[in-house]
């Protein structure tokens, strides 16, 4: 499922997001095609794609393991000449103990391979990530050329 | 309330020749396009079947058995099945259940018109046949579900093959996204395979995965250590370089198992390690 808004008035400059709602194992395959779409069409090169496609996949996955259901947001914006996207992954699960040990290569509560966290971060250009105990997580990634 | 399906039974019964000429007339001003597709001669069967069905079942509905009506339902359903088949949409299949109402509802009203019991009659057809156009719709549902059902059974079974490529060698080439489901069937496909064959080296290729992530990259770490001890070498191909950077940059180690970019880098080092030459 789907929404599409247009904030272009809202006075951030030129930005349009879509949101995907991320609650089985279908839906990682969505935000992925979604995701690669928009980077073939603002002409990211292949290599961009696969390495922000793989965190796009490890961190929708971690909504649906984690959280069960959630949400991403795809925010494009274009300010100043400088053209790029945010991915937003946002739920409303259990969040996070201790996010420095979540972000260590290796640290799993599910007998991956406990790289999504870490490896997310070092394959994007711009990682951030909130967590409160009990209200949920929000990770958002950026990107730009 | 007094039971009146007997009282209507009779008044369709008596009418049942009118009924059925006018719902068949009703849906030919109504639904060309599926009258065209299944024939006036079909239409005729199912409004002169369902006619009869619908007199024999309004008469026992009460019963606690109402086994006729049962019957109708089960005519209905198989109806619906029919159209959906024939690629009639849902919607003409409805319709044609509830265009009985006009071929009914003019008959009651010129021999009850003047009759308050008339508001009973009605009542009590329409909310017959109003399920019954429900469950048309619940059985053209039922029968797509169906569809997707069996097509994904379809694709699970060519989505992993195993082709036996040289003696000793077994090769799985691996096409999308790999689940929970799919690599469970990889497993067990590889080391059956494995088993009958005997073969001492895996081959699985992944040049139809668009993305490893990190859960990809631990199903190929289960698939070769579970290979290796079954005495097989697992040798991964399809490793292009922009996967290969974003493994290296996800963290992920895949150094235990020996992969190539190629799938024919692969199967010449599988040739060597069986010892094998090409001639």
């Amino acid at each position: 499922m789907e929404k599409y808004q247009d904030s272009r008035d809202s006075g951030q400059g030129q930005s349009v997001s879509t949101t995907i709602f991320v609650a089985s194992y279908e839906d990682v395959i969505v935000a992925r095609q979604k995701v690669r779409e928009l980077m073939n069409e603002m002409k990211f090169s292949l290599l961009d794609q696969t390495r922000v496609v793989t965190a796009v996949s490890e961190l929708s996955r971690n909504i649906i393991v984690h959280a069960g259901k959630g949400e991403m947001t795809i925010i494009k914006y274009d300010e100043s000449g400088r053209r790029g996207f945010r991915c937003i992954f946002e739920d409303k699960g259990p969040g996070i103990a201790d996010i420095d040990l979540a972000m260590r290569e290796g640290y799993s509560t599910t007998n991956s391979l406990g790289l999504g966290l870490s490896g997310s971060k070092k394959l994007c250009k711009n990682f951030s990530i909130q967590s409160t105990r009990g209200k949920g997580t929000r990770i958002e990634i950026a990107e730009w050329k | 309330m007094t039971f009146i399906g007997n009282e209507i039974s009779s008044i369709l019964s008596k009418n049942r020749n009118k009924i059925c000429d006018s719902w068949k007339k009703q849906l030919i001003i109504q639904s060309r396009t599926l009258v065209e597709l299944i024939g006036l001669n079909q239409v005729e069967k199912i409004t002169q079947e369902i006619s009869d069905s619908l007199i024999k079942a309004v008469k026992t509905i009460n019963t606690h058995e109402h086994e006729d009506y049962k019957k109708l339902e089960k005519q209905v359903a198989e109806l619906s099945r029919e159209m959906s088949l024939r690629n009639i949409t849902p919607t003409e299949t409805a319709q044609l259940i509830f265009f009985i109402k006009d071929a009914i509802f003019p008959i009651l009203q010129e021999d009850y018109g003047q009759n308050s019991i008339i508001a009973d009659y009605i009542l009590f057809i329409n909310s017959i046949v109003d399920k019954l156009g429900l469950l048309t719709f619940q059985i053209y549902l039922e029968s797509r579900e169906e569809l997707i059902k069996e097509q994904q059974r379809a694709f699970m079974d060519v989505s992993v093959p195993v082709v036996k490529v040289w003696k000793d060698i077994v090769l799985i080439p691996l096409v999308g996204m790999l689940d929970s489901s799919r690599t469970q069937l990889m497993m067990e496909t590889m080391l059956s395979a494995i088993e009958d064959t005997q073969s001492k080296v895996a081959i699985i290729d992944i040049s139809g995965i668009p993305i490893v992530d990190s859960l990809v990259a631990r199903h190929l770490i289960t698939a070769a250590s579970a290979a290796k001890l079954m005495g097989a070498e697992c040798l991964i191909t399809g490793i292009r370089a922009k996967i290969s950077q974003t493994l290296v940059q996800l963290g992920v180690d895949l150094s235990g198992i020996v992969t190539k970019t190629t799938l024919a880098d692969g199967l010449q080092l599988a040739l060597q390690m069986t010892e094998q030459k090409l001639i």
